[in-house]
């Protein structure tokens, strides 16, 4: 008898699958006529073994979050892991309020909270508001320069609508949750506010769970979470468990930005939509920008789900190890944070116990108030809550490490329509997207067999490729000053060479305009400095560079100025540069200008001729 | 291992006499789901079951068997058209093509084809001939929209 393979899924194979059993049998021979009756059962039965085969792949791959496709099966795994997937994220400007009128009488003027603002991007008009009263003094002349409740001139404004909801508490028994047909929803921004009836003035507001660090009996959480067709819904405790819960009869108001996400970034011009009355007189608000919209964001993607739910799951709400540090700011703070990277004090070079080391990349124009916004929430929302008593939280800056290479490569005509210069720059192109997309971030490792292979398969035409690689960084010098310096390289350094100059820097002015370079003396890890048109030795000791450590210590040296540019770059040859490891807060980037490749003609001809 | 035998009233087989029927050429099962008196279905066979399969080819339209958009007479399409847009010709032209290549089994040998305008319907008889046996048989066919 044949076998009815139940693994295929194609409806063409199921089909052949049951005429091959219906071959073993000689009651019914008209299976293979497209036409004939038992064609059309065959059809129905391979359509519906096709169908169910389907739903129950479908259905298999919905269960597990690695193999999920839909939004909504992707988001209920990351919910069962605790991770609650990012909303939209509202963009957020700071802007400079003024006011120049002729009333010298009025002493305070105040703008509501919800003032807007309109800023223009691409094209688009966006709304941006105040969340927050900002009121003025005025300065006896008739101007007045608005602050915030804490006395910053610098107002945030917040791109998007304000939204309220209103619901009416149930009996317990209906089990309410609370729907926001809303899938803009920024869910940072939810204000929760429970009235004891529907005509009461006085409330008593809900915290946002994620929010909360410890709960008890009487705490007022709320939780939110997306549902199935992406808008939200909004739940209270039982009352029994997660502290306080609404009663029957309350009125729940709740309070939003429904925002539009990135498309609101980087506007720089910001206009006030409405006047501002003083004394009866209608004045228009002066709008300064102090920094451009940044931060808005969309709604998490799947993918990112799905990376970084089981990570934060890993974190369990604690900041222990440095994974967790780096899980959880990413979690917070994604919307301005590029990327994360965090290590212990025992791991810092120098070690410095009892602290935890945070190194975050911001995303390209964040403001510094927001950075340091940022900085600061971190500490009190985060480490402050869930780290280990005693361990402090520090801020490094990314440190850039810039990689300098030399490419070669064998390249033949005769495979290839495209010119040597074309196959350069095709060879460039490749470096330049190698750098963007594989490095560029914390721990991602520059091995530079990966890159040749890339350029190997560019074209047929390339025979072979070759590389050098060196480390460079780039200082930025007190200027006439004599002063010690440190600079850090992420890798081991070359030993001595009596051939080769392991460090050199670019140009600088030195000992009354002479334009110098410093380099290390051959054969010797001693630091010297050197007239760049003669070669003289000008300052025999500048320094050591140290091979193990990968440190340049420049000591006792005065730099005038800088020729071309306003950093000195050293470049050092590391001891391996097959493979260079960037450690804690190093970045590697490429530095095209001083990095170049080459093809040499290669028409394979083995033949030699006398 | 013996073999058992079972009595012929508890349905052993084996015992059947010798003379039974003849080999039917072509087996299929009756789309009528009419049931004999024992339960089973009827089959179809021979002529029968080809004029069954030139039956179901020609009332089946296209797009309409999964799988296998081109399959069918696509007949009920006329049925919607004006009686200006198409004439006998198109039909026979139609029903020869369709079962040339959907049954391999048998070969039209005439189409005669009837349109009745003011009644909406196309009377088609099918002439074919069962190319194992050489039999002839003619199926009628009448289309008729409902509405």
């Amino acid at each position: 008898m044949a076998i009815i393979r139940s693994s295929d899924l194609d409806f063409d194979t199921i089909k052949t699958n049951l005429k091959t059993y219906f071959q073993k049998q000689s009651e019914f021979n008209g299976y293979n006529f497209e036409g004939a009756g038992l064609s059309n059962i065959l059809d129905v039965l391979a359509y519906n073994t096709h169908l169910n085969g389907l739903i129950a792949n479908l259905a298999i791959n919905e269960s597990f979050l690695n193999s999920s496709q839909l939004r909504s099966s992707v988001v209920s795994h990351a919910e069962n892991l605790g991770y609650s997937p990012k909303s939209k994220t509202a963009a957020e400007a700071t802007v400079n309020l003024s006011l120049d009128t002729t009333d010298t009488a009025t002493a305070v003027v105040t703008i509501d909270k919800f003032a807007t603002f309109t800023g223009v991007a691409e094209g688009v008009t966006f709304t941006f508001q105040t969340l927050e009263d900002v009121s003025a003094v005025n300065d006896g002349a008739g101007n007045f320069s608005f602050q915030t409740g804490a006395g910053s001139t610098s107002i945030p404004i917040t791109e998007g609508s304000v939204i309220t909801k209103t619901f009416i508490v149930g009996e317990t028994t209906e089990d309410q949750v609370y729907v926001i047909p809303d899938p803009n929803l920024d869910t940072k921004t939810l204000a929760v506010e429970v009235f004891d009836t529907v005509t009461s003035s006085t409330s008593n507001t809900h915290n946002n769970i994620n929010d909360s660090v410890r709960i008890d009996a009487d705490s007022r959480v709320f939780i939110v979470r997306e549902t199935p067709n992406g808008f939200f819904e909004v739940l209270f405790s039982d009352g029994k468990v997660l502290g306080k819960a609404p009663e029957a009869g309350n009125k729940i108001e709740i309070k939003y930005i429904s925002s539009n996400g990135a498309d609101a970034n980087d506007i720089s011009t910001f206009e006030a939509e409405s006047v501002v009355s003083v004394s009866g007189v209608n004045y228009s608000l002066a709008v300064t920008t102090v920094s451009n919209s940044a931060g808005g964001s969309d709604k998490e993607t799947i993918q990112s789900i799905k990376f970084n739910a089981p990570n934060n799951f890993t974190s369990q709400q604690r900041m222990v190890t440095s994974e967790d540090y780096t899980a959880l700011i990413s979690e917070r703070f994604s919307s301005v944070i590029d990327d994360v990277a965090a290590w212990g004090g025992e791991d810092n070079i120098p070690k410095e116990f009892g602290k935890v080391f945070v190194s975050l990349k911001f995303k390209d124009n964040i403001s510094d108030s927001v950075q340091s916004n940022t900085k600061s929430k971190i500490v009190s929302e985060l480490s402050d809550n869930l780290a280990i008593m005693s361990i402090d939280t520090e801020f490094t800056d990314p440190i850039d490490t810039f990689l300098e290479t030399t490419t070669t490569f064998n390249f033949d005509p005769d495979q290839t329509s495209s010119s040597l210069e074309n196959m350069q720059s095709l060879v460039d192109t490749a470096i330049a997207d190698h750098f963007t997309n594989k490095l560029n971030r914390f721990d991602s490792v520059f091995r530079k067999s990966v890159l040749l292979t890339t350029i190997d398969g560019l074209s047929p035409a390339i025979l072979d490729s070759g590389m050098t690689v060196k480390m460079q960084r780039r200082l930025s010098p007190t200027l006439n000053t004599v002063k010690n310096y440190t600079i850090t390289y992420p890798s081991v350094l070359a030993e001595p060479d009596d051939v080769n100059v392991i460090i050199q820097s670019t140009r600088f002015l030195f000992s009354g305009g002479v334009e110098c370079v410093i380099k290390n003396k051959l054969g010797s890890n001693i630091l010297q400095v050197f007239n760049n048109a003669t070669q003289d030795i000008l300052q025999d000791n500048a320094g050591t560079y140290d091979t193990f450590t990968g440190t340049i210590s420049l000591v006792g040296v005065n730099i005038e100025s800088i020729v071309g540019g306003d950093t000195i770059k050293f470049t050092a040859v590391p001891l391996n540069d097959d493979t260079i490891r960037p450690l804690r807060q190093y970045v590697l980037q490429h530095d095209a200008t001083v990095s170049a490749s080459a093809g040499t003609q290669d028409f394979q001809n083995t033949k030699t001729t006398i | 291992m013996p073999a058992k035998a079972y009595s012929l009233e508890d349905g052993n087989l084996s015992n059947k006499p010798i003379i039974t029927s003849q080999t039917k050429t072509y087996n299929d099962i009756d789309l009528s789901f009419k049931k004999k008196t024992t339960g089973d279905v009827f089959k179809k066979t021979d002529a029968a079951a080809v004029k069954q399969s030139i039956k179901n080819i020609l009332l089946t339209n296209r797009l309409e068997k999964p799988f296998n958009p081109i399959f069918g007479g696509d007949l009920g399409r006329f049925l919607f058209s004006l009686d200006t847009e198409f004439d006998e010709d198109d039909v026979r032209d139609r029903i020869i093509t369709a079962v040339s290549k959907f049954e391999p089994r048998a070969s039209v040998r005439r189409v005669n084809v009837e349109i009745a305008p003011d009644f909406n319907s196309v009377l088609v008889d099918v002439v074919f001939q069962i190319l194992a046996t050489e039999e002839q048989d003619t199926l009628t066919v009448s289309l008729t929209r409902l509405r």
